[in-house]
């Protein structure tokens, strides 16, 4: 009933020692695991709902889940901190298996600091493989909505699992009504690739939400770590986000806009100086990690996070979450730097990482869940893998071995609704295909959208790509032993209000042994 | 004086908010300087380093006309703006004027260090500081008053199809003068030489020397490009430009902090001999690269 200790938590060496650069108090008694070490006696009385930025679970494995909020009662406060005192605060949480919790199974108490934007990412272990749960928190007497969640299956089980994928939530350009359609479909977990919030200033410019305008502290860009806060928590103020994260766990990734439209590693595409970008990245990072249900390895050490990983979901498929903005080259000069052999999207050590486990995965299925397009497309788009070709040949040599299970890559960035196969060789499009690619709209960036757009024609050229639609929705996708399907959800429009019915826009799948997507009739 | 300062909170009122193990953060922000140039003082100082487990969530700087006795800001001064690296520019008007400035550091948990040792600079006298003989919007770092403004240059080609002619006195900036000068790499401007006339009278020409200010909010970046400056049809200068943020097509305040904006400022000399009795004409034609972004632009006589 209570939390275990650290040392059956899967807490490792590796990550006391980052934690111990970050504040190792303030890392477990956040994560539940500080069992007498911090107290939060003689906090200041909440008085309002602190829990208005919901609940969230991510994460999911064989025997435990993270589960995640953050105190702010005030959520849009000015200063970042949601309305709450500087003191530390307990945060009481339970795992049931019924909704009313009656059958508690799992119980304990995290520390709600101010040094973590009040934020909790309890881990919970012991739980029992392939089976919902509901969770809760409570707080000097105030209780959270109820989330639930469903455990990944056993290592040895196929069972087949059903997933979404999302990104790219502008929330000033329309409401996130897509989540209605994706809590309506109840999936087992749900991907998010990138673009959480977006850093840019909100202004009449870019306000396409029909929604009251959220005032000048959003004008600007965001820039401080209160600035990246308050834009955390205007997007999830959002309640058909909050719902999404509620209905299911989430394994999430960041793309640019969670820092800094287009930058790469310690750049920033805007002028900033290197030592000045590496402070922004790191109070954005540090805002990211407050608000997701993020593992303790995924809170950033200065300008540093580990955000790649590895998780398994049963036997049936081993997610491979990429980084592919800490530690990519930057933008190209020419055509020469471009094709350059050395060049890298996801840094040495993080594609060596890649292929090992690609080639050492025991499931049956190898998922990629990563940000930007990796399909060939255009020489021009150098922000997505056409700018490292080199290192995109790399990962499709080793997606292409024998004894490497098949993939499916899932992809964020692009706004549209687009799939292709990925190539053996984009030299020759007769050669082997290695891997397919599901690229996801956004949930409400760009807008409406259309049908088609003037994007259409330079992704369509290719003899490998197969769909291509610009309206927002995401992917519902479904696996099992036999075939990894992919359905395209959208809704018609975003910018009136969240009102909007989703529908199914194509459905394709990828069978095992069967190289290539086929589209289901 | 153009300080955009927020007068509800100081230095002292912001460190004395709260007791408790969360309210101070040890020490203080060190090697604060303070350099007065022409419209800004340029702020640096050390990067904070917090107790593990904080961050820097941001530096406040505070900002005060007068020093208290013994040095101490914390009474006395405005919050300036916050930031999130070690420095910050503080845009000042063309008097020249003493200020004296402080930091505090705020970092992650809400805590705040002691404000920092003050520092004072002076800026630098602008010729815009002297009597006005003909201008055209405010010394501000803000272009707000001009026409178009803050992002409607598409209909820039509509509103002055043969460029601004603009005669002090009687024309206003709101109606006469665009906020963004394109130049001939402006698709939107036709991809042509546009030329801005500042039309004024003097009742007899000058005795002495006057001189010209132009202050800018912000410039395209990569593509500045350089203007002709004629005053009565005989050359004065070229005008290089400095690259700016390429974002004063959309916004028209360079006092925020945190805006993007990059401005420049050209000040110059207009020999006595250029002008006449009766009506002059300062013309500013772009020659060679994309807009520039106005805040103001004057031809003023030393008092």
């Amino acid at each position: 009933m209570s939390a275990a200790p650290p040392s059956s938590n899967g807490l490792d060496r590796r990550l006391f020692l980052q934690a111990a650069g970050v504040g190792v108090g303030a890392l477990l008694a956040g994560a539940g695991l500080a069992g007498q070490a911090e107290a939060a006696g003689g906090a200041p009385r909440l008085r309002d709902d602190p829990f208005r930025l919901g609940v969230a679970s991510g994460e999911p494995a064989s025997d435990g889940i993270v589960l995640w909020t953050r105190l702010a009662p005030r959520p849009l406060a000015d200063d970042g901190h949601g309305g709450m005192a500087r003191a530390g605060y307990d945060v009481r949480w339970q795992v049931a298996e019924d909704e009313r919790f009656r059958r508690v199974v799992r119980a304990g108490t995290a520390l709600a600091l101010p040094e973590l934007g009040h934020s909790v990412h309890p881990q919970v272990r012991g739980l029992r493989p392939g089976r919902q749960y509901f969770y809760r928190f409570q707080a000097q007497g105030h209780t959270s909505p109820v989330g639930r969640f469903r455990t990944a299956p056993g290592d040895r089980s196929r069972a087949a699992f059903s997933f979404a994928t999302a990104s790219c939530q502008a929330w000033y350009h329309g409401h996130f009504s897509a989540y209605r359609d994706l809590v309506a479909r109840d999936p087992d977990v749900v991907f998010f690739l990138g673009d959480y919030v977006y850093e840019y200033g909100i202004t009449a410019a870019n306000m396409w939400r029909a929604a009251p305008a959220p005032g000048p502290r959003h004008e600007l860009e965001t820039n401080t770590l209160a600035d990246y806060r308050v834009r955390y928590s205007l997007f999830k103020t959002d309640p058909d986000l909050q719902a999404a994260h509620a209905a299911a766990p989430w394994i999430l990734t960041p793309d640019d806009h969670e820092v800094q439209n287009d930058y790469a590693d310690e750049k920033s595409a805007y002028g900033i100086s290197e030592e000045d970008f590496l402070l922004r990245r790191a109070v954005a990072y540090r805002a990211y990690y407050e608000n997701c249900p993020l593992p303790p390895l995924a809170l950033a050490q200065g300008p540093d996070a580990r955000l790649h990983r590895r998780l398994r979901y049963g036997g049936l498929a081993t997610l491979h979450v990429l980084d592919g903005r800490q530690y990519r080259d930057p933008k190209p000069a020419n055509t020469e730097e471009q094709y350059a052999p050395g060049r890298s999207m996801l840094g040495a050590a993080q594609e060596q990482w890649l292929y090992r486990g690609l080639r050492t995965a025991d499931t049956r299925w190898n998922l990629l869940l990563q940000q930007v397009g990796m399909v060939k497309v255009t020489e021009n788009r150098v922000d997505q893998w056409d700018g490292y070709p080199a290192a995109r040949q790399r990962l499709l040599d080793v997606l292409g071995e024998r004894g490497v299970a098949p993939s499916v890559v899932f992809t964020g960035d692009c706004h549209r609704s687009i799939a292709g196969d990925l190539l053996a060789d984009f030299a020759d499009p007769d050669s082997a295909v290695v891997s397919s690619e599901f690229l996801g709209t956004s949930i409400a960036s760009d807008g409406d959208g259309a049908p088609s757009d003037n994007y259409a024609k330079d992704w369509m050229q290719h003899p490998w790509m197969s769909f291509y639609d610009g309206r927002r929705g995401y992917v519902l996708g479904h696996a099992d032993a036999g075939a990894v399907t992919a359905e395209y959800r959208a809704v018609p429009y975003v910018r009136a209000d969240n009102q909007a019915a989703g529908f199914s826009l194509d459905r394709f799948r990828v069978e095992h042994g069967r190289p290539g997507m086929q589209k289901v009739s | 004086m153009t300080d955009t300062t927020d007068p509800a909170t100081t230095a002292a009122s912001a460190t004395r908010a709260g007791r408790g193990r969360w309210d101070h953060t040890p020490g203080a922000v060190s090697g604060l300087t303070a350099t007065g140039g022409l419209a800004t003082v340029e702020l640096t100082w050390h990067s904070y380093r917090p107790r593990r487990g904080q961050l820097v969530d941001h530096y406040e700087v505070y900002v005060s006309e007068r020093a208290d006795r013994g040095g101490d800001l914390a009474h006395s001064a405005t919050l300036l703006g916050r930031t999130l690296y070690p420095h910050l520019t503080h845009r000042v008007g063309p008097e020249p004027r003493r200020r004296h400035y402080t930091v505090v550091a705020v970092v992650s948990s809400g805590a705040r260090t002691r404000p920092a040792r003050p520092v004072s600079a002076v800026s630098a006298r602008s010729v815009a500081a002297g009597r006005a003989v003909a201008r055209v919007g405010d010394f501000d770092h803000k272009g707000l008053e001009f026409a178009l403004s803050p992002d409607q240059s598409a209909r820039y080609r509509t509103a002055f199809p043969t460029g601004v002619d603009y005669r002090y006195g009687t024309s206003t900036p709101g109606r006469d003068w665009s906020y963004l000068h394109p130049g001939p790499s402006d698709a939107w401007g036709g991809r042509k030489e546009h030329t801005f006339a500042l039309r004024f009278d003097l009742a007899a020409a000058p005795k002495d020397d006057l001189a010209c200010a132009l202050w800018l909010i912000d410039a395209h970046a990569t593509a500045a490009g350089a203007a002709e400056v004629t005053l009565n049809g005989r050359p004065v200068r070229t005008l290089q430009f400095q690259g700016g943020a390429t974002r004063g097509s959309l916004e028209g305040d360079a006092t925020r902090v945190g805006s993007a904006l990059k401005p420049s400022y050209y000040e110059f000399p207009l020999a006595a001999d250029l002008f006449t009795a009766g009506e002059n004409v300062l013309r500013l034609r772009k020659t060679s690269g994309s807009w520039i972004a106005y805040d103001a632009l004057g031809v003023f006589a030393a008092e």
